[in-house]
């Protein structure tokens, strides 16, 4: 019955609050006033029903984690353990995602593969940024810079020396790595908040350069012209050129997938875990806590600079707007949507906030408020993001109970 | 001569919180460091395994300087250090804590081999090793954090506040197992304690510190009975 009363008074507020631009309908000409009193039944109605629900759910939610502890169901298996944990589950799942992936451009328009192009760069760039942010638990904020200078490094080094696109993929990823660790150098000492400051100047930094530069980077105009990638100096048309893209980045998602998860599993993967959780401890165990550190920052950098490279083959034009705040902004999303340090789950958060807002073009308007409430939602329903790591998870076989 | 610190003073900013040190350690030893709050205990902790370099004095392990070395230097000379509050790794298994300790090392028998030593020691690790180290209790954190410090193979251990926010029992045993870690494995132990009266009764020697000063020296035994002492610190 508390819960009825303030979901009302909530709602009752709501009504009060959104009164005038619901329930009044000025006319400048006429100098009227039409009142739209349903309008304000349907928003009170709807305000109690929605609050009603929320509070519905949070109380579940309360719930079901003290159940939880009573049953001791967390060394039970969910559906989704058994899905990630049994490979007779996982590996179809993920031979028919493989096919899903190998055949989508031949299924679907060339638009649709630009889209899906797109939304496995976001992929990698969630994957790389998951090692700084997700496994070593260093907030960085500026990753977009690193993006930029792969993007940059293709544009720059083609216009003035002619470099192709494989020549400069590696040099772009190693030149973004160098940047990160230059990068890293100066942020040490810092954690938290005060980290997530100095990454977020760097990002503006970079992007401040790119802007002013006028002699070498032509400024806000940008670098046009630059080539797609030839197969051999094969001929392309459009299409073919298209799908010819969309494998090419197909394959580096495939690579940056395999290396990210042996780096997960390796010795300087633990490192940056525990670095992520007790910094003094880890020291105390013998760990070069500055070099793990500029480790992760190099490491996570190289894959913005190789999608950076891809990125600007793909438009064929790079200009400083594209690495704007909101861009790092975008791929921190995806790694906390998708769970803090988990593979699988930046890749679905990559997907998901890539393409909905594509196939959600018939609510544009509603865009940026759907995409801000399924955010709140989340962080107040699943904090964990939608795939927690594994490593949360308590494990415990059988024969080991007492 | 295992570790020795020569007039070492250590700052904290402007603060100075240790103002000429000096103590040694024989090798095989129990050295003990007791003082009160704030007294400079932990500093000196610290100092020799590298967290708070002194400004000045020197600190040598083994005959070797090693106060400008880094804190992961140390560790890999054989000097581990369980730090105050136990700060074990909370989102690691039992097994991965251990594991973490051993890594510096690469040698995979061997560290199997030591993990079922530690698992003998203190068998509720056997028995929780897949759980998470932040489900444990404080003492069973600080069993781990101590097996931990051993999965390095340290010779000399630094032990900071084992008994803080522990029942006496558990207390009682980690001090068994400190003195047994010391005649089995034959690892010198540094340990720093509030508790004075147990600290006193498992070692060697031990070091009275006031102030950022060390103001008394003596073996164990003598200390426990010191007027002064027990004034002071031992409440009788």
């Amino acid at each position: 019955m508390a819960e009825f009363k303030k979901s009302f008074i909530a709602a009752l507020w709501f009504v009060i609050l959104t009164f005038p631009f619901v329930a009044m309908k000025v006319d400048s000409f006429e100098k009227v006033v039409t009142w739209r009193w349903d309008n304000v039944l349907y928003m009170g109605v709807g305000c109690f029903f929605f609050s009603w629900l929320w509070r519905y759910l949070l109380q579940r939610k309360e719930f079901s984690k003290t159940e939880d502890k009573n049953k001791k169901s967390l060394f039970q298996q969910t559906l989704k353990d058994r899905l990630f944990s049994d490979p007779k589950v996982f590996r179809p799942v993920l031979i028919a995602a493989f096919c899903v992936a190998v055949i989508f451009p031949f299924l679907f328009s060339p638009y649709q593969t630009t889209i899906m192009t797109t939304a496995l760069i976001y992929v990698v760039l969630g994957l790389g940024l998951n090692i700084v942010v997700g496994l070593a638990g260093l907030l960085d904020l500026g990753y977009v810079a690193f993006y930029a200078v792969g993007a940059y490094s293709y544009a720059l080094f083609n216009y003035y020396y002619g470099w192709g696109f494989w020549s400069i993929l590696p040099a772009g990823a190693i030149l973004a790595a160098m940047f990160g660790v230059v990068l890293g150098v100066p942020v040490l000492r810092l954690r938290g908040d005060y980290l997530a400051i100095v990454t977020l100047g760097f990002g503006e930094i970079i992007r401040l350069i790119l802007e002013n530069w006028d002699e070498v980077t032509f400024g806000p105009q940008g670098i046009p012209n630059i080539p797609k990638p030839n197969f051999f100096g094969l001929e392309m048309d459009f299409q073919t050129t298209t799908l010819y893209m969309y494998f090419v980045v197909f394959v580096m998602t495939i690579f940056t997938i395999v290396v990210v998860r042996r780096l997960n599993n390796s010795r300087i993967g633990r490192a940056w875990i525990a670095l992520r959780e007790d910094e003094i401890a880890c020291q105390a165990m013998g760990i070069d806590t500055t070099k793990t550190k500029l480790i992760a920052f190099g490491l996570g950098a190289t894959w913005a600079g190789m999608m950076g490279v891809f990125f600007a083959a793909k438009n064929s034009f790079v200009n400083p707007h594209s690495f704007t705040f909101i861009q790092s902004a975008m791929i921190l999303c995806i790694v906390v949507l998708g769970g803090m340090g988990s593979i699988v789950g930046a890749i679905l958060a990559a997907l998901i906030l890539v393409l909905l807002p594509e196939y959600l073009r018939a609510f544009s308007e509603y865009r940026m408020l759907i995409f801000g409430g399924i955010m709140i939602i989340m962080m107040v329903f699943r904090p964990e993001g939608l795939i927690s790591n594994v490593r949360r998870k308590y494990e415990l076989h059988g024969g080991e109970k007492n | 001569m295992m570790l020795k610190l020569n007039d070492i003073h250590t700052f904290y900013g402007n603060i100075q919180a240790l103002k000429g040190v000096s103590l040694e350690i024989e090798e095989g030893e129990i050295i003990t460091l007791i003082g009160s709050n704030g007294a400079g205990k932990t500093t000196t902790l610290m100092s020799v395994c590298g967290l708070t370099p002194p400004r000045t004095g020197e600190i040598l392990f083994r005959g070797k300087q090693i106060h400008a070395l880094n804190a992961d230097k140390i560790v890999a000379l054989g000097i581990s250090q369980i730090p105050e509050g136990r700060r074990i790794f909370p989102e690691f298994t039992i097994k991965e804590n251990l594991e973490m300790g051993a890594y510096l090392r690469n040698d995979k028998v061997e560290i199997r081999k030591d993990l079922d030593y530690m698992f003998d020691l203190f068998p509720i690790l056997k028995e929780r090793q897949n759980q998470r180290g932040g489900s444990l209790s404080g003492g069973e954190q600080q069993m781990l954090a101590i097996s931990r410090a051993l999965m390095a193979r340290p010779t000399l251990l630094l032990l900071d506040e084992p008994s803080l926010g522990l029942a006496p029992i558990i207390v009682r045993q980690i001090f068994d197992i400190i003195k047994k870690i010391n005649q089995e494995q034959k690892t010198t132990i540094f340990l720093v304690e509030q508790n004075a009266n147990l600290a006193l009764k498992v070692a060697h020697r031990g070091y009275v510190m006031e102030n950022g000063q060390i103001t008394l020296v003596d073996s164990a035994s003598n200390l426990l009975n010191d007027e002064a002492v027990k004034k002071i610190y031992l409440g009788a």
